[in-house]
């Protein structure tokens, strides 16, 4: 049998778990890197996306959450079917398979010199996270950044480090956190994201929303920007199907003619409006 | 012209069968489809070059059902991927008919466009050469013509015969088409032949301004009437020489396997399915939609021509008597909704 | 039969007018003559469309399912293979007697649509011509409805002549190595497109074992292994629930034998745990051989 020279963009490479982070009960970040720590295998924009995968079960879709460079990638990955069960199962040291990077990415370019909104809930701050850091990462290129973000539960929210300690600290940042249910030892608001949009009302003036969050929230957010002035060229939010090849090939993953994996995740709300609403 | 006179078929396909796998459309048994010609039995199979076509494509040659991807090992918290299956080997498809061949044209554009070539296909595909049979006579269930196909002339095919009865004319049209003439050129003779007269097509479909007029029939109400005998099963889309929707699945026997891709069919519900249990195409109506508008104005409106190359396969073998000619009839005649 | 389509168009009318339906589950022309195909009627006008001719051979009753979840009313006309699935459906409590209003219909026979247009576009071979009834129509035990609340047509003959399990009994002649044989030449074939599930009446798990993926219980290969895990683990769910309305071989785009194995569980329900034959009288509560439990079972459980 001839041996094909051309790339292979199915097939993954192996990289090692230098770490494992428990980030709420159901959710945990993994750093990945070249097996024996040298470097990255590929390098990840905000927004783009892997395909994760603990190869003897299966593969997954994962949003890269950071890209420190040379460093690691980081994937905070939601137990929620069978192949992120096994990997929530591994220890550090374990070789799994990725591929990409995957999809367009953060317009991080075209966002420069704007405010930026971001508004997430659960599992939904892990992409957008990637662009709040690169934000911070070259802060004087964006403007004031406002950072509303949600959980189901205080132990359901997710980096709180970040949301707590060190995101408030930097430069023009304000960081609003809220939770479905009241708890006991919970000071703060209470509440589901889109009502606490509506009540801080963040001007839209010279302003881009960053959302990602369930379909649900994301729903009642854009009529909640809407209602509150941003037009369609102001929104920006991700979308999420089910995916087997990640690039744009093996079909599943259209909304219209569009292929998430490959001409999303991140769309415009512009772009959405011409497209069928089936997300 | 070149002439490749039908006495002389058999042993040239014997002569093309030394250096590659030829797969030609023959009736096995009760099946129809494209077998490799290693697999013709005399006596008891058929060959079906004169017919109209077959009822399985050649799809499988192309894209086969389940397709080997790569190897993997593991040994405690080591992985590896000792071997891909990428197969190169020759083929020849003898005798596709211009709807197959541009169901072909159709899975290059996904494959092999669009930022990524896939490798698995690209392999496969370069080590194919394609000779195309025209088609003079369409058949009750034919409408290729309206889905932008040439039944005489078909684009993209390296060769093209054409049947006038004790001989075809073979015509080479590309360099692989040429490597493929030089190696039968002692069967092939040099004379005229008159071809045949090409008959009109019994339907009359109408697809101009049905991928345009979709644009704006996502929400109509149309899609529930026409989709609710659907049993969504696969047959339309395994069937259909066009549709190449994949899934990627593993296989694992203790601490080694592989990974394989298979055919899967946008009318299951697993199909779409996420891994926290939603599913944006739930219902049947919804499925039944999507591959309707994916073959009619999605593909075109991402790669310049419709997914239905005019076969009739799927109106053949639905079980519902589902018919994608009377769907383009009734968007046709659909009111848009206000 | 043009008396029958009458029949069943004035009466599906009249249900409408009088509000007893909300709709109806029938049979109209599609576009070419041998085209007669599954229609869901929903007015009176609607019902207007409605026939029933020699193509009407769909079994419908798998259309209900569609409305399992609901409370509309719905009218169906069931031929007698189609009645016993409705029995089977009554029986595992799928729907309530009182929602279905059935017009039963002695069957004189149908032809089989899918061999007819395959004949006509010339994409399969010319068999016979075209004037026999439907394979299936040869071996029916039952041609008129066993459940209805009106009934149309003539009461027709068992149309079976010789041997009912006849295919069985050859096949049980085999020994195990030919009937291994046997089983993967004829199961390779298989494409997994479940044409022959989502047509099946018997067929109504909500989550079918063959689409759950955690575990995933049947591999997707195009493989003998996997190929027969499906057909034998489908065939041995229909173990007392076949009503041998035999959609199953009849939509099967690779000719597999369907009804053979179906039959083969047929004749050994009847055998061991019979006499028993699937949807043949509905008895509110009767439930088949093997989806009840007795205490005096003579086996211990599996």
């Amino acid at each position: 049998m001839h041996k094909c020279e051309c790339e292979q963009p199915l097939v993954p490479v192996i990289v090692e778990v230098m770490d494992i982070k428990d980030e709420t009960p159901d959710i945990k970040s993994f750093f990945v890197k070249n097996p024996g720590g040298n470097g990255l295998p590929f390098n990840v924009a905000p927004g783009q996306c892997a395909m994760v995968s603990y190869l003897p079960v299966g593969e997954s879709m994962i949003s890269c959450t950071w890209q420190e460079e040379q460093e690691y990638l980081q994937f905070a990955i939601k137990r929620v079917g069978l192949m992120t069960d096994e990997l929530h199962q591994i220890e550090v040291g374990q070789k799994i398979g990725l591929r990409g990077p995957y999809g367009n990415g953060f317009p991080v370019e075209a966002c420069k010199g704007k405010d930026m909104l971001f508004i997430a809930g659960g599992i939904g701050l892990a992409p957008l996270r990637s662009f709040i850091k690169y934000c911070f990462k070259h802060r004087e290129d964006y403007g004031k950044i406002k950072i509303i973000y949600g959980s189901r539960s205080y132990a359901d929210l997710c980096f709180k480090d970040e949301l707590f300690e060190l995101w408030p600290q930097q430069k023009d940042t304000e960081v609003f956190v809220t939770i479905d249910n009241a708890e006991e030892a919970w000071k703060g608001h209470v509440g589901f994201v889109p009502s606490y949009l509506e009540e801080l009302n963040p001007s839209s003036a010279g302003t881009i929303a960053v959302t990602c969050g369930p379909p649900i929230m994301i729903n009642f957010v854009l009529k909640a920007l809407e209602k509150m002035g941003y037009n369609d060229e102001q929104v920006i939010t991700t979308l999420e199907m089910r995916m087997k090849c990640g690039i744009g090939k093996c079909g599943r993953c259209n909304i219209g003619s569009e292929y998430i994996c490959l001409d999303g995740p991140v769309f415009y709300l512009a772009q959405l409006r011409d497209l069928p609403q089936e997300y | 012209m070149k002439v490749l006179s039908k006495s002389k078929l058999e042993t040239a396909l014997n002569k093309l069968n030394q250096s590659a796998e030829v797969f030609l459309p023959m009736q096995k048994d009760k099946e129809s489809g494209f077998y490799s010609w290693k697999l013709f039995n005399q006596g008891q199979d058929e060959l079906m070059l004169n017919a109209l076509n077959v009822y399985l494509p050649p799809k499988n040659v192309v894209l086969p059902q389940t397709e080997r991807m790569y190897s993997i090992k593991q040994e405690g918290q080591e992985i590896k991927i000792d071997k891909t299956f990428e197969d190169s080997s020759p083929r020849v498809i003898f005798g596709a008919r211009p709807c197959d061949l541009k169901a072909i044209l159709c899975m290059d554009d996904v494959f092999l466009t669009r930022g990524y070539e896939d490798s698995f296909y690209k392999c496969r595909r370069e080590a194919i050469t394609i000779v195309a049979n025209a088609c003079f006579q369409p058949g009750p269930a034919c409408f290729c013509a309206a889905m932008e196909i040439n039944p005489l002339e078909p684009a993209g095919a390296d060769v093209i015969i054409c049947d006038a009865g004790e001989a075809y004319s073979w015509e080479a049209k590309t360099p692989k088409g040429e490597a493929l003439t030089a190696q039968i050129t002692e069967y092939l003779e040099e004379k005229s032949l008159s071809l045949p007269a090409a008959k009109p097509f019994v339907q009359d479909v109408k697809y101009e301004g049905v991928a345009e007029k979709l644009k704006g029939m996502f929400n109509n109400h149309i899609w529930e009437r026409l989709g609710e005998s659907c049993h969504n099963c696969g047959i339309c889309t395994y069937v259909c020489p066009s549709c190449y929707c994949f899934d990627i699945q593993v296989k694992m026997w203790g601490d080694e396997g592989y990974r394989f891709r298979c055919w899967d069919s946008c009318m299951y519900e697993e199909y779409s399915r996420e891994a926290g249990g939603g599913n944006p195409r739930g219902s049947g109506i919804e499925r039944f939609r999507n591959r309707f508008l994916h073959k009619l104005e999605f593909f075109k409106e991402r790669y310049g021509t419709p997914l239905c190359t005019g076969c009739g396969r799927c109106i053949v073998a639905c079980p519902a008597g589902i018919n994608i000619v009377k769907i383009i009839d009734e968007i046709k005649e659909a009111e848009l909704d206000a | 039969m043009k008396d029958i389509s009458n029949k069943i168009r004035e009466i599906a009318q009249t249900l409408f007018k009088e509000k007893k339906i909300d709709v109806f589950l029938g049979w109209e022309k599609g576009a070419l003559d041998f085209q007669t195909v599954p229609f869901i009627a929903r007015s009176e006008a609607d019902a207007r469309k409605l026939v029933f001719d020699e193509y009407s051979i769909h079994n419908l009753a798998t259309l209900l399912l569609k409305f399992r979840d609901g409370s509309e009313k719905i009218g169906i006309a069931a031929k007698g293979c189609d009645s016993r699935s409705i029995v089977r459906l009554l029986e595992d409590k799928q729907f309530a007697r009182e929602r279905l209003h059935i017009i039963g219909v002695g069957c004189p026979g149908m032809k089989d649509p899918l061999q007819a247009i395959g004949m006509y576009s010339g994409l399969k071979k010319q068999q016979g011509d075209g004037n026999a009834l439907a394979a299936k129509c040869y071996e029916c035990v039952q041609p008129n409805p066993v459940i209805y609340d009106d009934l149309v047509g003539s009461q027709q003959p068992s149309r079976l002549t010789g041997e009912r399990f006849a295919r069985v009994n050859a096949m049980e002649q085999m020994n195990a190595d030919e009937r291994y044989r046997f089983f993967e030449d004829t199961l390779s074939k298989c494409i997994r497109c479940y044409a022959c599930r989502q047509v099946c009446p018997a067929c109504n798990c909500r989550t079918c074992i063959f689409d759950e993926m955690k575990p995933q219980w049947v591999g997707r290969e195009n493989s003998p292994e996997d190929n027969m895990m499906y057909h034998l683990v489908k065939a041995s769910h229909m173990a007392g629930r076949c009503v041998e309305c035999g959609e199953c071989e009849r939509v099967c785009p690779v000719n597999i034998p369907l009804m053979l194995l179906n039959q083969k569980l047929i004749k050994d329900v009847n055998t061991f745990f019979g006499p028993y034959e699937a949807g043949m009288n509905y008895v509110e509560g009767a439930k088949p051989p093997l989806s009840s439990y007795s205490e005096k079972d003579p086996d211990d459980f599996i």
